[in-house]
């Protein structure tokens, strides 16, 4: 209801002069832009070029993330050695080394898929280490007194409980990751969905870069939502 | 024996030591030509070009513009987001109003707005503060509602059953219980202000930490860039773990709450 009432002032706003629609455009606008967009075929290249970094870089960042973040779990001098890089990487915001990544890798993609490693690894690992952490130490001791050897412990024990943070920290880790994506394009790039909003952003093309910018948020949403979708469906069967 | 057990398993020490050992590796990886300098730097050259900095008070200059835009965002945002989330905790109508506003700010690339705050304010220090005010009002509100959502309805019906007015309910009992949650989400906030200055200096800026990030990036200079990154780190770092102190004073209010 309130949506409906900021969207029809957004409309009429303009219409009747109170606001300059080159500042805000239209929703009637924006949906104009989007179906140009969509008609002229470049959207698709734009997106699979976004997608495509997006998709390596945060795939690194699992692969690297949670098997990095289960064994700082469990090896305590080994998370001791780490854990004040690894904080000062968390508390430093991340796209800040998006200029020397540039300088490193290029404007390319490789640049890009950093980007997103660097943003999706750091919430990976923080919280595989809180979830190994926070195993139930009773259980350990339990699975122990019936002699499971130390692998089995870690495989059908510390793994199966620590698999919810595991996936809270994919989560948080995958809006920072399509942010990295975003902002990454949009500081130097070639092609893409940020490029696209640095672009028509500088050529006061209001409406167009309106579309980009819902297609990403819709994006992230609908991404971070099916994760967290994912998450309560391994806390309830977790009890 | 225990001794050297609790030497070896002290996580300050190791911490220390494996950073030393870090910039060590860094330094001579680079002076014995392992690695091309021009990529990386030396951390002997950032030390030397920071206190240059220091000393053409450039540094400072860049550090003044940055944190006054961060202190203006941050301050704004605390004040507003934990006003809105208070109200809208208290008031069914407004949260259902804003419920879906925040839930797109929260879940949109802020920063992709960026090029829109260009065309109304200018390129600058307005826009950079009004991108960092977003990106950290979103959290505050959104921490603070859920904190207030999350108060023991038991405490609140005991409260009102020995003839709390609406004033002592919200005083005594409501603010009280969801101070932890607020706290979390100044925490988070800060993070994201930090973020939202630098990378909005990035982009478009005259003067700060992410606009001298750049400007050197563009220079190819990455021995000043470094320099400027390790005080965003610092700075980061400092913000950080201010707030967990703050965080941890107040914890012992805390109760079991799954965000």
């Amino acid at each position: 209801m309130a949506v409906l009432v900021v969207l029809a002032v957004w409309e009429i706003a303009p219409r009747v002069g109170a606001i300059d629609p080159a500042y805000t455009s239209q929703p009637s606008k924006v949906i104009a832009a989007g179906i140009q967009i969509v008609r002229s075929g470049g959207l698709l290249e734009d997106i699979s070029v976004s997608l495509a970094e997006f998709a390596a870089g945060f795939a690194l960042a699992i692969i690297v993330g949670v098997p990095l973040g289960l064994l700082l779990g469990t090896f305590r001098v080994l998370r001791y050695l780490l854990d004040p890089p690894i904080m000062a990487i968390y508390a430093t915001p991340h796209l800040a080394l998006l200029p020397i990544l540039v300088v490193w890798l290029g404007i390319g993609m490789q640049s890009k898929i950093a980007v997103v490693f660097v943003g999706g690894v750091i919430p990976i690992v923080v919280n595989s280490i809180a979830g190994v952490r926070e195993v139930e130490s009773s259980w350990i001791a339990a699975a122990r007194s019936l002699c499971a050897r130390e692998w089995d412990v870690f495989a059908k024990v510390i793994l199966p409980a620590s698999l919810p943070a595991v996936v809270l920290g994919i989560r948080l880790g995958l809006s920072r990751a399509v942010l990295g994506v975003v902002v990454a394009e949009m500081f130097q790039s070639q092609a893409g969905i940020g490029n696209r909003i640095m672009r028509y952003g500088s050529e006061f093309r209001t409406d167009y870069l309106l579309f980009y910018v819902l297609l990403v948020s819709v994006f992230s949403f609908t991404a971070t939502w099916s994760v967290r979708a994912l998450e309560d469906k391994l806390w309830t069967s977790g009890k | 024996m225990t001794g050297f057990a609790s030497w070896k398993s002290s996580p300050i020490v190791l911490g220390v030591v494996f950073f030393a050992a870090l910039l060590l590796l860094w330094e001579s990886a680079v002076r014995f030509g392992w690695v091309n300098p021009f990529f990386v730097s030396r951390p002997s050259l950032i030390a030397a070009s920071l206190s240059r900095e220091v000393q053409s008070g450039e540094l400072q200059r860049n550090l003044a513009v940055s944190l006054g835009e961060f202190a203006i965002a941050y301050g704004a945002s605390v004040m507003i987001g934990i006003l809105t989330g208070l109200l809208a905790g208290r008031f069914c109508t407004l949260e259902y109003i804003l419920d879906p506003f925040l839930w797109f700010l929260y879940s949109a690339p802020l920063i992709a707005f960026y090029p829109i705050f260009v065309i109304w304010f200018g390129l600058g220090a307005p826009t950079v503060i009004a991108v960092s005010f977003l990106l950290s009002v979103t959290q505050i509100t959104a921490s603070t509602l859920s904190g207030i959502q999350n108060v023991d309805p038991g405490l609140v019906r005991a409260a009102r059953s020995f003839g709390a007015s609406e004033r002592d309910l919200l005083w005594k009992v409501i603010l009280p219980a969801s101070v932890p949650m607020v706290i979390a989400g100044l925490r988070l906030a800060i993070g994201r202000v930090l973020m939202g200055v630098v990378v909005a200096e990035l982009f478009g800026a005259t003067a700060g930490l992410g606009f001298s990030i750049a400007y050197y990036g563009g220079l190819l200079q990455t021995t000043n860039m470094l320099a400027s990154l390790v005080v965003v780190v610092v700075l980061g770092v400092l913000c950080t773990q201010a707030l967990s102190a703050l965080e941890a004073h107040f914890s012992y209010w805390r109760t079991d709450l799954r965000i």
